[in-house]
């Protein structure tokens, strides 16, 4: 008994990450049944909503989607050991910039005008971040201050946007008119919100994880991450790579609100992002930064995402949980040394006798 | 127009009343060397512990009680987390954050059936130049100014945050010095949560803090981490706000107008102050 005990700590210590998700899942349960709710039937309507059937399955990549693309931008800047706090006001630039493209009268075949409304997003996201990187690397300006003062700056342009140049003609909405259908994203299942959109999410990670293994850039990028020092000894440009790195992560946050608008809303809205950027870090700090993993930690967050739906619907269970529980798991996930330490507490109290002191 | 310049002035000081107390506290937690990103979880406490305080007691001083040890607890949290343990400051901060927002945010649900506002609660003045939180925060600015670089204390917090190794080395309690000063940290914070919810209005609202702990950092760094410096520099930022507001209606997109005081800040940023260096030993931790 005290040696498969002991084999299930091995295994917990070693993935401590998924450890800490556990560990956020139960203390969100203790607190919900402290708060007077059933911390099992919040689950098994969270697991219901997430998983049970083809439209929930769906549900929960329709929300992983966003997640993996801030998951994967926060990322690639975190490789260049840079914080983007920037990827809400750079998934807002890039919507922008698709929509702008897409409200053209264009009228081009649907596989050049929705690339090109999509390049249009990267590009509009890109240099957004670009300019962060710049201002870092030029003025010296700290990259968490002005990542955040382009946010509120990014929101409000759009805001503006929608309000004064892109406003559908004769409505009082403040929204643009919806995009035309070439520019639809398709979507893979029927009366589902599901576009391709997740492929592309998906392709993007794996894009990212061949640029960091198998390029040269990739290769500076995580020389600049691990030592600043040593990587302008070995003559990397560092100015250089920090710049590149949150083109890239703008890029991608970008893409996020090109996708969103051409296969969500259809339309450019105000305040459409839900905190998706910050979202990103919980998706990344899960994944341990690695692209592929990030994957994977979207779409459990997505399952959150989905379930806490259902638990709405279905049960009186109000959804905060949810949020609350998101926040420790990015705690928990960031702190392995709390992990272990209740680890620990745990297995004294198994062994009870275990005189040794931690 | 006189009176128009009136209003502009004390709109002003109103706005800048949170952001100089919540940027006091970020200096006392960068100079011990813990960076500040978890102002506006501290904030928010603040408002949200301030208007509990204030609900069941029926009394304002209670509730300014209340939200300062509402804003102290998650600064202890924020310690804690960051020097026992050695968590990412920047991923604590921000989830601290995003658990202060939610945890609010459920509890007004559970208490009183409403995630968007709290019932109306007793306040002190609503008026920013008859309330005693803003001779409170001016103390504060001197006060900290003195024990910062005046006091034996504050030479001692400034080393911890300069070279940790080197402060325990000469033998000062590095780690209690860390956790006094993050405290001390969120009381402030929490004290300008406070001043939202129970003095600028007589209720809590759903993501009150609304960035402002975030503008408190910039405000912070701007001020090269110096409590009178801080002072000036929340209100340029309070006042570029308060022109923004009162120019509105003169043909200019209101949101263009709202985006003004973020660009100020950010060509000072830019342009103004260069390479600002934080002290040396923020973000590290024990053993680097």
């Amino acid at each position: 008994m005290a040696a498969r005990t002991a084999d299930i700590r091995g295994i917990l210590t070693k993935n401590l990450s998924v450890t800490a998700l556990f560990m956020a899942l139960i203390l969100g349960g203790i607190i919900m049944a402290v708060c007077g709710y059933n911390p099992f039937e919040a689950y098994g309507a969270i697991l219901q909503g997430a998983f049970a059937g083809k439209k929930a399955i769906c549900q929960t990549l329709v929300q992983a989607t966003p997640l993996i693309f801030a998951g994967l931008a926060y990322t690639v800047a975190k490789r260049a050991n840079l914080i983007n706090l920037g990827i809400e006001g750079q998934l807002y630039i890039g919507a922008l910039g698709t929509s702008v493209i897409a409200l053209m009268p264009l009228n081009l075949p649907m596989g050049i005008w929705l690339p090109l409304a999509l390049a249009a997003g990267m590009i509009f996201g890109g240099l957004y971040a670009g300019l962060v990187g710049f201002m870092k690397v030029r003025f010296g300006s700290n990259e968490v201050i002005a990542t955040m003062m382009l946010n509120t700056i990014a929101e409000n342009f759009v805001e503006y946007a929608v309000n004064y140049p892109l406003k559908e003609e004769g409505k009082s909405i403040a929204q643009t008119a919806k995009f035309s259908e070439a520019l639809w994203l398709p979507r893979m299942v029927d009366k589902t919100q599901l576009t391709v959109a997740i492929l592309i999410a998906v392709a993007a990670c794996i894009l990212v994880k061949l640029l960091m293994d198998r390029t040269r850039i990739g290769y500076e990028i995580r020389c600049v991450g691990q030592n600043l020092q040593a990587s302008e000894t070995a003559g990397i440009r560092i100015g250089r790579v920090m710049i590149i790195s949150m083109l890239i992560s703008g890029a991608i946050a970008g893409l996020l609100g090109g996708t969103h608008v051409l296969g969500v809303d259809r339309r450019l809205i105000a305040g459409f992002s839900s905190g998706y950027g910050f979202d990103g870090i919980a998706v990344a700090a899960l994944a341990a930064d690695s692209p592929i993993a990030v994957i994977l930690s979207g779409i459990i967050f997505g399952a959150l995402r989905a379930g806490s739906m259902v638990l709405n619907r279905t049960t009186g269970i109000p959804t905060e949980f949810i949020d609350v529980i998101q926040a420790l798991i990015i705690l928990l996930v960031a702190a392995p040394l709390l992990v272990k330490e209740i680890l620990r507490i745990k297995n004294k109290k198994s062994e009870k006798k275990g005189g040794r002191k931690g | 127009m006189s009176s128009q310049i009136t209003s502009i002035l004390v709109s002003t000081l109103s706005m800048s009343v949170p952001l100089i107390l919540a940027a006091l506290g970020g200096v006392l937690s960068v100079r011990s060397g813990i960076m500040a990103l978890g102002l506006e979880s501290m904030m928010t406490m603040g408002a949200f512990c301030g208007v509990l305080g204030s609900y069941y007691s029926g009394s304002a001083a209670v509730g300014v009680l209340c939200g300062m040890l509402g804003g102290g607890v998650f600064g202890i949290c924020h310690g804690i987390l960051s020097v026992r343990y050695k968590v990412n400051q920047v991923i604590s901060g921000i989830g601290l954050n995003l658990l202060a927002v939610a945890a609010t945010t459920l509890l007004m649900q559970l208490l009183w059936n409403n995630k968007g506002s709290s019932p109306q609660v007793a306040s002190i003045t609503q008026d920013v130049l008859g309330s005693p939180i803003t001779y409170l925060m001016l103390a504060a600015v001197f006060a900290e100014q003195f024990v910062l670089f005046r006091t034996k204390f504050g030479l001692r917090l400034r080393m911890v945050g300069e070279n940790p190794k080197a402060a325990a080395t000469v033998g000062l309690p590095v780690h209690r010095i860390k956790y006094i000063a993050v405290t001390l940290c969120g009381v402030l914070a929490g004290l300008g949560g406070a001043y939202l919810s129970i003095d600028h209005l007589d209720m809590y609202v759903r993501d009150m803090s609304a960035g402002r702990g975030y503008i408190a950092v910039a405000i912070m760094i701007l001020a090269r981490y110096n409590p009178i410096m801080v002072l000036f520099c929340a209100l340029i930022f309070g006042f570029s706000d308060a022109l923004q507001i009162s120019l509105q209606g003169y043909g200019v997109p209101p949101q263009i107008m709202a985006m003004l005081p973020y660009i100020v800040t950010l060509l000072v940023l830019a342009f103004g102050v260069r390479r600002i260096t934080p002290p040396a030993g923020v973000g590290l931790h024990d053993d680097e």
